[in-house]
């Protein structure tokens, strides 16, 4: 049994792994880069996994654990959708659905220099709007508390909060940013990985041929539907939320069902 | 700080300009109408006096128990009926262990009244000896999952516990009387407590533009809804309670409409709790003969096989 786990990293590929397991030996590999996702550690030879799930590779040489759960746990380079909470001299605060709240940067847009840095106002009712309004500085966006925004994990260490970015990894602004109306709603990370799967996930698939929506998909497990009618938005988020246990065949069929009852 | 702010439950901006939108067109976000009532279901546990109700993502369970104390001095003939609520952490980020906050003392106020003041339990019946002994009938609530509107389903939980509650049987004896003894359940069969009728909560939420109002609100709709009103009624039509604690003004014939619509969904709520009663009750008695261990308790067992 023992040798087993030292062999070929390919007999752990793609099957279930426990905290504790060593799925690599890099004595026996040389002189290759392998890139670590997340849920893997190295303990100076030995890649040992961190937490349960099932081990993927993904060529050339990346390796990561896939498991899902309600909660997330930052990694680099992963789109996610975030929600603003509070704003601090160089940070915003964003909630990810992680164990530590983001740090946006306040220069991380597209453009973003210390002269239009992005102003924040906490959402007053009413007739204190229009004060507040002339007594803001207009700045590149307007981020409210409560702002959905699509952004890109730069850092995440453990330990640390994890650092964001509205830009890619080239400064460009390439869709990140403040989500506008629409609808926002919360599903497990395993979800929001098979709706971001190619080829398209089948429930996606389903609703894409009869109705038109726009979606955004945050690995952290938030999804955010917008469409031009409320019940288009309320049918998609449904029909999302409900196909998180079903197969393939299963979720269209569901879909038909929830198209007909509304048709 | 830091921590807390992480595991607490946010609202988008989008989400709150969405619901609201949505519900001009009369279309709510879990797809029902604007009248349509969650699913409910409602389980009982093997012991008698205790329920789970599910209203949608709702989970709340009750459990009734029986203790003999001394009857309050301004009422020596009556039993004594109390509720308590228990909020669990596990149901809520914003939910704390400890002391009970504020929406956990209404939600015990609301039932409380709903099953005191209609004088649904009867309490002249749990008297044993006046001014000594009576039944002290405690029903504990736990709130398991919060997804919006925990006053209705507290409510079905305290009214299905109660309904399938027994309480020992107890007689008078001792040299003068005065003494009670309880008989347990093994020699003597217990008694159901003496329901006259069932009051049922139904909350209505109010939102800000024209008026809108929705019955049964999810966790998103309560944190945006402008107030909330709590009506508890039974099947006979009547009104037992309502309870509207702060939010925006309603006007008067929004209120009658409320109550009449209360009045319509207590009818086929009160109908749902009695027959699910009914299906624990033929279930125990059932167990009941199961228990003997004769030839015929087997035939019996083939037979259900």
């Amino acid at each position: 049994m023992e040798n087993k786990q030292f062999s070929s990293p390919a007999s752990f590929v793609d099957s279930t792994v426990v905290p504790g397991d060593v799925v690599l030996d890099l004595s026996s590999m040389t002189s290759q880069t392998i890139k670590l996702g997340g849920g893997l550690r190295q303990d100076c030879d030995a890649i040992s996994a961190m937490k349960a799930g099932t081990l993927r590779f993904s060529k050339p040489n990346k390796y990561w654990i896939e498991s899902s759960q309600k909660r997330y746990v930052p990694c680099v380079e992963d789109t996610i959708l975030g929600i603003v909470v509070d704003s601090k001299a160089d940070n915003f605060l964003i909630d990810i659905k992680g164990p530590a709240m983001g740090f946006l940067p306040v220069l991380a847009f597209e453009g973003g220099t210390r002269r239009n840095i992005p102003k924040f106002e906490i959402l007053v009712e009413s007739s204190h709007n229009s004060i507040l309004f002339s007594m803001r500085l207009i700045g590149l966006y307007q981020l409210e508390v409560g702002t959905l925004l699509y952004l890109r994990v730069v850092k995440a260490n453990f330990g640390m909060n994890p650092e964001l970015s509205c830009t890619d990894a080239s400064g460009k602004a390439a869709e990140f940013g403040p989500l506008k109306d629409g609808y926002m709603f919360e599903t497990s990370t395993g979800l929001s990985r098979k709706l971001l799967s190619s080829p398209t996930c089948p429930v996606l698939e389903a609703l894409g041929k009869k109705l038109s929506f726009e979606i955004a998909v945050g690995l952290n497990g938030r999804v955010w539907v917008n469409a031009a009618s409320p019940d288009t938005i309320v049918v998609v988020a449904n029909a999302i939320m409900n196909s998180e246990s079903l197969s393939g065949a299963q979720q269209i069929i569901m879909v038909d069902h929830l198209l007909k009852n509304i048709q | 700080m830091e921590g807390r702010l992480a595991n607490s439950w946010r609202l988008t901006v989008n989400d709150k300009n969405f619901i609201k939108t949505a519900l001009l067109s009369e279309i709510r976000i879990d797809g029902r109408k604007p009248f349509e009532f969650r699913k409910i279901s409602i389980k009982f546990g093997r012991e008698d006096g205790s329920s789970e109700v599910q209203l949608g993502q709702t989970r709340v369970m009750g459990m009734v128990t029986a203790q003999l104390v001394q009857p309050y001095r301004d009422r020596p003939k009556e039993g004594i009926l109390s509720i308590f609520t228990e909020f669990s952490p596990m149901a809520d980020p914003s939910f704390e262990p400890g002391r009970p906050g504020e929406l956990a003392v209404e939600l015990g106020r609301i039932v409380d009244r709903g099953l005191r003041e209609s004088r649904a339990v009867d309490t002249e019946s749990l008297c044993i000896l006046a001014g000594k002994f009576v039944w002290a009938i405690r029903i504990d609530l736990h709130i398991l999952d919060n997804g919006g509107n925990l006053v209705d389903a507290a409510n079905i939980a305290a009214l299905a516990a109660l309904l399938t509650f027994r309480r020992p049987e107890c007689s008078l004896g001792g040299e003068d009387g005065q003494e009670v003894i309880v008989h347990p359940p093994e020699i003597r069969e217990p008694l159901p407590l003496t329901v006259h009728h069932l009051p049922i909560a139904i909350s209505f939420g109010f939102f800000s533009n024209e008026s809108i109002l929705v019955i049964d609100p999810t966790h998103n709709e309560e944190a945006v809804m402008g107030g909330r009103m709590t009506t508890t009624v039974n099947a006979n039509g009547d009104i037992c309670a309502i309870q509207k604690s702060g939010g925006e003004g309603v006007p008067r014939r929004v209120i009658m409409q409320c109550l009449q619509l209360a009045t319509s969904k207590a009818a086929s709520i009160t109908k749902q709790i009695k027959d699910a009663v009914e299906v624990f009750n033929t279930e125990r008695a059932l167990r009941k003969i199961k228990r003997h261990p004769t030839s015929t308790g087997d035939d019996v067992r083939e037979k259900q096989n």
